[in-house]
């Protein structure tokens, strides 16, 4: 396989071709060339455009593939596609599968059956048995099989000796702890944000503060460790006060939004509409003004899909009886890259979707570089275009954003030794 | 009489397809279903309590969730339309072999019904089926949602009782959290310009209520001392999931009105329940059973009011 990118800026990488544009060879995989100008080796696929941008490929911190347990609506090998088709060469795979990734045997059936895909695909194992809250699970053999986190996925871990536990032993083998904060004590059975707009829809709702109190639960508990702890889906301006204050003083904080809760607002609940009954649920027009404002001022260190695909029986139903989650890999740096003005900040977009990840995680990464395997993204923040059924890639359809205009648009990735593009664009794009 | 014998096209219509919730009303929308209503109070307190309006017209009651008296209501006001009807409770049904909802009313349409009175244990599940299914839809109650005929219900027989809805101070007491009859009140009472007030223990009023314009009052008599007309909640422990208040008795020592409490007031109020009582826990018996109490007044203008909504939708019906 040879591929030629022709004039295409570099964003992300380092080297004296940062933020140059140039043309790219990559030959059997690995970089061969970056110069100015590279003339059309014989039998190299072209890729063209206006707005050519290329960057290390980008990592889903975030994503469910229901593999192991519940195929019908996703599996490694579709997740990886849709994984691609969002721009993705890696993603963190969330336990919650049937069984739980928990023990050595599960990361392994999860490394060998995704050896072949174009995206890596990294377990992060479960954080207690079973999660269940209840005993830590064996996270060093784990970690030796390939494991590289530990969650409870969208399961909190309630109690707090359990969660100080984990840190410690997460601490003792190097690994990195994921949280997911939310009190269930205060959320309940309750999946739409508390607030004027589940009052008209007679909805319970769940508050801001359980999000708040758990954030800060954590935060203490990493602070008395002197661990490092990563928030999963952070959704309230209350818990990124917290964050904020928290990496201020010098304890080490991560966290990550996903791209539907800076793109909707919980108004969107009035229809019932069960696309958007996510955990945690959207939340009000000021905490979304507030993530925004956080991603800017690089308090939130990454954007995450939450990748979580449904089957239409899951979905098709009364909102209370409804599974949560939408498919989000397609979509999420589409979205984000609409609401954050993206295009103007290219640079700020590759750390939210390809560098802080991999910092976070511990993983090397990729360089765009002679001599180095190729594992890239290729994209063009600026291209206007509409999302519609056909775009989706993922077994499953559950999105609210079918009809969606975006600016920005991912072209493909090349990682493994694999070109992936997705074609459908590539005509409107290439010249 | 006038309005009653059901013309296709006529003239005066609702602007809306199904009575899903009060929300999607219109103040003329509310305006006519009270004037038809009206018309109707005076039909079934004549020896004929029977018009043949609905006569070509098909009625499903589906009832995914206990009730007698709304159920029984209902049947009624579509009888005295002449309207045929079928009735379907969860218990009886496929619903606990696990059909769907849409499933479970299609095949009800399937044998051609034109109208569909359904109560549900969810919140938007009528707004879901109507998404879903090719008929008129009347929301009877789901969850804690809306019970749309139960606002106007209790609005017309305040207006029956003071002329006009403008400036009546009302005020909702109890279970504001799970009640679908105390949204739907509030929504409709604003809407023709009454003033609204929620009174119970903080643990049952909805945070962000005030921002639906009410007023919140914890304290039962400074509520009772401001309004006109107290609208009284049934204590439902059944739609509770977790505990609110400790005991009934002490929701009674705080919440519960009687006879002495009314006779303090320095004006006469009118007392108003959806029932069913639950007789010496938010009302006594010697309150319940008072002058001040217009709870049979209720029941009555429920058939007339229910009668309005069907005989309205079914001409929309093409």
């Amino acid at each position: 396989m040879k591929v030629l990118l022709k004039s295409a800026r570099i964003v992300g990488s380092e080297g004296k071709f940062e933020n140059k544009r140039v043309d790219i060879l990559i030959e059997k995989g690995v970089i061969t060339k970056v110069a100015a100008s590279i003339s059309e080796p014989k039998g190299a696929r072209v890729i063209k455009s206006k707005n050519l941008h290329v960057s290390p490929g980008w990592f889903d911190m975030k994503v469910n593939f229901r593999d192991p347990g519940d195929e019908v609506k996703e599996d490694l090998h579709s997740g990886a596609r849709a994984a691609a088709a969002g721009g993705f060469t890696g993603v963190l795979l969330m336990p919650s599968t049937n069984p739980p990734i928990q023990s050595k045997s599960e990361v392994e059936y999860v490394l060998k059956k995704s050896a072949s895909t174009p995206v890596d695909i990294f377990p992060a194992g479960a954080l207690s048995v079973h999660i269940k809250g209840e005993d830590i699970t064996e996270m060093f053999d784990m970690k030796k099989a390939g494991a590289i986190a530990f969650t409870d996925d969208r399961k909190a871990v309630k109690d707090s000796g359990l969660m100080l536990r984990a840190m410690q032993y997460c601490q003792n083998i190097g690994s990195t702890l994921i949280s997911y904060a939310n009190d269930p004590g205060i959320t309940g059975n309750n999946s739409v944000n508390e607030g004027i707009h589940s009052t008209i829809a007679g909805f319970k709702g769940t508050p801001a503060l359980a999000e708040e109190i758990f954030t800060d639960r954590d935060i203490r508990i990493c602070k008395y460790a002197e661990g490092k702890i990563h928030f999963a889906t952070v959704t309230t301006a209350s818990a990124i006060r917290l964050i904020k204050d928290a990496k201020k003083a010098g304890v080490k904080v991560s966290c990550e939004v996903t791209a539907h809760h800076i793109f909707f607002d919980d108004s969107m609940i009035a229809g019932y509409d069960t696309n958007y009954k996510v955990k945690p649920p959207l939340r009000s027009k000021e905490d979304v003004a507030a993530l925004r404002k956080a991603v800017n001022e690089g308090i939130i260190d990454v954007i995450c899909s939450d990748h979580s695909p449904q089957d239409i029986e899951s979905k098709d139903t009364e909102f209370d009886f409804a599974s949560s989650g939408i498919i989000g890999l397609e979509t999420s740096f589409a979205a984000a890259n609409t609401v954050l003005d993206g295009n103007e900040n290219v640079g700020m977009m590759v750390d939210l979707f390809a560098r802080n990840p991999r910092k976070i995680l511990g993983l090397d990464m990729p360089q765009i570089k002679t001599g180095e395997s190729a594992n890239l993204t290729i994209f063009d923040p600026s291209h206007k275009w509409t999302f519609t059924d056909e775009d989706i890639i993922s077994r499953s359809y559950n999105t609210p954003f079918v009809g969606t205009e975006f600016t920005g648009v991912v072209i493909g990735i090349i990682n493994k030794g694999q070109l992936v593009l997705r074609e459908s664009l590539i005509h409107e794009v290439v010249n | 009489m006038a309005g009653i014998t059901r013309k296709r096209g006529m003239k005066e219509q609702l602007s809306v397809k199904h009575l899903l919730g009060i929300k999607d009303l219109t103040v003329s929308d509310i305006q006519l279903i009270f004037d038809t209503a009206s018309n109707f109070k005076d039909v079934i307190n004549r020896p004929i309590k029977k018009v043949p309006s609905l006569r070509d017209i098909t009625i499903a009651n589906l009832f995914f969730e206990n009730s007698t008296r709304t159920r029984l209501s209902f049947e009624l006001a579509e009888k005295r339309l002449s309207a045929d009807i079928i009735n379907f409770s969860a218990s009886s049904s496929s619903v606990s072999k696990g059909e769907t909802l849409i499933d479970t009313v299609n095949n009800i349409l399937a044998m051609k019904v034109d109208m569909v009175v359904m109560r549900h244990p969810k919140p938007g599940a009528a707004i879901f089926l109507s998404k879903h299914v090719d008929c008129k839809i009347i929301n009877a109650g789901d969850g804690t949602h809306e019970h749309p005929t139960q606002a106007l219900l209790d609005a017309f027989s305040i207006r029956e009782r003071t002329g006009t809805l403008k400036g009546v101070k009302v005020v909702i007491i109890g279970d504001i959290m799970h009640s679908r009859v105390a949204l739907s009140n509030i929504f409709c009472l604003k809407k023709m310009g009454a003033e609204v007030m929620v009174c119970g223990p903080v643990t049952l009023i909805p945070k962000y209520i005030s921002e639906l314009g009410v007023k919140v009052e914890n304290d039962l008599s400074k509520a009772l001392n401001w309004c006109d007309v107290a609208n009284v909640l049934r204590i439902q422990l059944e739609r509770q999931d977790i505990r609110y208040f400790p005991s009934l008795r002490e929701y009674v020592m705080m919440y519960g009105i009687n006879k002495r409490i009314l006779d303090k007031l320095k004006k006469k109020i009118i007392l108003m329940h959806p029932g069913p009582i639950n007789r010496g826990v938010e009302l006594s018996s010697d309150a319940a059973d008072s002058g001040h109490s217009i709870i049979l007044q209720q029941v009555e203008n429920g058939v007339a009011v229910r009668m309005a909504v069907m005989y309205l939708l079914a001409g929309r019906i093409n």
